[in-house]
């Protein structure tokens, strides 16, 4: 039980991640990315490409790739998204489900449909822990994901706390017109949300590809995930995306363990259905507290 | 006194100048809300706007803090800052404090004022504490928490966070109880005279804006149609029997 709690919490950290960077573009920029998954699917390509074909070194081809994801982030927020902000939301919505499909369709015609194997980024034996609570086995790429997890919770706390930038995101996020009536270049704000977001799809992308392969799908199964957790958590802090896909993952292990394999991925959505029927705001989403 | 000796390290530089408006027109997709509109507003003066609802008012200042799209001319002493955006104007100095508060209600009074100190190196709270005293007992309350009055003290506590030289007023009083209002007129009084900030104030509680400014301007359906000195409006007889509800001598 104790090492299916654990494989849950791992592939539910997976979920985590995914769900902080659609979370930082949803509460800055106000649009759900629906090419999430499809961006880091293309820059994990990227990634490959340059390390398998080109020869660099893996760990130099991944930091090369996040800063390229980050760069799409700037680019697609600018120039495919800012000029028809001021339409509706649902036009930007259609917008990254055009990119999906560009990505996707791009991804086939340059490598094609095969699966590439992506090297582990860490390989050894796992730990064994022996104790009064039974066998405890912790792989060492679970340790990776956690403490990945760990890092970007804590570096976003710290800077969305602390930081002027991090306030002036909180800001943006609130109320964009008032925020510029206090000297924050909103653009910047908005631009920075999407560096983010399309850097973590990144490099969720980098520590899935070793176990699903890189191909044109791999990250699409992982934005649904990511997406549940979010919703679960209320889609506007990053504390509920984090133990939103925390709890996911728990919950698919143990579906998957006493119910049946099959009913993984359908939970998943009866649990969206039921969190926005009694819990409209999510578990973790803040009531907001407002005088009038 | 301790305010104007306090200006100094808040605003760094005092050149603070007119502001002059000419020909200004909006338009909102096919309907003009401001038309042909000319304005001066005097250094270190109250300016006022006024206005039944819809009569521009809010236009013209959102035109001036750039924030939406408008023809003419909007010029600091000689110069046009027509080409600015929103955010380059509030390093001009040209603040807005928006109609209905607009605080960050989910982040505490600490940080909805270093939110308003963005473009600020200063992020001194004692000038605004000096004005608004209750706000240093406050600052980790949720601002959304906050009453109304509150509320709007502390949007202008945050606009003057960003060290402005010409701060824009929506309809402070909106919606708050008289005697708050009455506070927030003593506020805008001392901002004014201590600070030397140049106000533009937009009202609809004409007696409340005519009481505190040095000039106003009346705007009817986008257009200006009285203008002066406050003392000079507040005996003319259209404005009497339109905005003051008709007070007889």
């Amino acid at each position: 039980m104790i090492n299916q709690i654990l494989l849950g919490l791992s592939t539910g950290a997976m979920y985590s991640l995914v769900a902080i960077g659609l979370v930082m573009m949803y509460k800055v920029s106000g649009v759900m990315n629906f090419a999430y998954g499809n961006m880091g699917m293309f820059i994990t390509y990227i990634i490959w490409w340059l390390s398998s074909s080109v020869g660099l070194n893996l760990y130099f081809s991944i930091i090369l790739g996040i800063i390229m994801a980050a760069m799409m982030g700037v680019f697609v927020e600018r120039f495919a998204l800012r000029p028809i902000r001021h339409l509706s939301h649902a036009s930007m919505l259609i917008v990254t489900f055009g990119i999906l499909m560009i990505l996707e369709g791009l991804a086939v015609e340059i490598w094609g449909t095969e699966y590439k194997s992506f090297p582990e980024l860490v390989s050894g034996s796992p730990f064994v822990l022996k104790g009064n609570f039974g066998i405890l086995v912790l792989r060492k790429q679970d340790i990776l994901i956690f403490s990945v997890l760990a890092i970007i919770s804590v570096a976003i706390a710290l800077f969305t706390k602390f930081t002027k930038f991090g306030i002036a995101v909180r800001a943006v996020s609130e109320n964009e017109e008032v925020s510029g009536y206090i000297g924050i270049n909103v653009g910047n704000v908005l631009g920075f949300s999407w560096a983010f977001g399309v850097a973590m799809s990144a490099l969720v992308g980098v520590i899935a590809a070793p176990k699903v392969f890189v191909s044109p799908t791999m990250l699409t199964f992982y934005q649904i995930q990511g997406f549940t957790a979010a919703v679960l958590g209320g889609f506007e802090t990053f504390t509920g995306a984090v133990f939103g896909g925390l709890i996911l993952g728990i919950l698919e292990k143990i579906v998957g363990n006493y119910i049946s394999e099959g009913f993984k991925a359908s939970i998943s959505l009866v649990i969206i259905i039921l969190v926005l029927v009694f819990f409209p705001s999510g578990l973790f989403g803040r009531r907001i507290r407002r005088r009038a | 006194m301790l305010l104007k000796s306090m200006r100094g390290e808040f605003l760094m530089t005092a050149d603070i100048k007119d502001i002059t408006i000419k020909d200004l027109n909006v338009w909102y997709g096919p309907v003009h809300a401001v038309k042909d509109v000319e304005l001066f507003v005097p250094a270190g003066s109250i300016t006022t706007i006024l206005g039944a609802n819809g009569a521009g008012k809010s236009s013209t200042l959102k035109a001036i803090a750039g924030d939406i799209r408008y023809t003419g001319t909007i010029m600091i002493g000689n110069e046009s800052i027509n080409t600015l955006p929103v955010y380059k104007r509030v390093r001009n100095g040209i603040v807005l404090c928006p109609e209905g508060r607009g605080v960050f209600y989910q982040m505490t009074v600490k940080e909805n004022l270093l939110a308003g100190a963005y473009t600020n190196k200063n992020t001194n709270f004692d000038l605004v504490f000096s004005i608004f005293p209750f706000l240093k007992d406050r600052l980790n309350q949720i601002a959304g928490t906050l009453s109304g009055g509150e509320q709007q003290m502390l949007a202008i506590a945050r606009s003057l966070m960003a060290n402005p030289k010409y701060l824009m007023l929506d309809e402070p009083s909106l919606g708050l109880a008289p005697i708050v209002i009455q506070k927030i007129v003593e506020v805008i009084k001392q901002i004014n005279e201590s600070l030397k900030i140049t106000i533009i104030l937009v009202e609809q509680n004409t007696s409340v804006a005519l009481s505190i400014a040095h000039y106003g301007y009346v705007l009817e359906n986008g257009r200006i149609a009285l203008s002066g000195k406050s003392s000079e409006l507040i005996g003319n007889p259209i404005v009497q029997e339109k905005y003051l509800g008709g007070v007889k001598k």
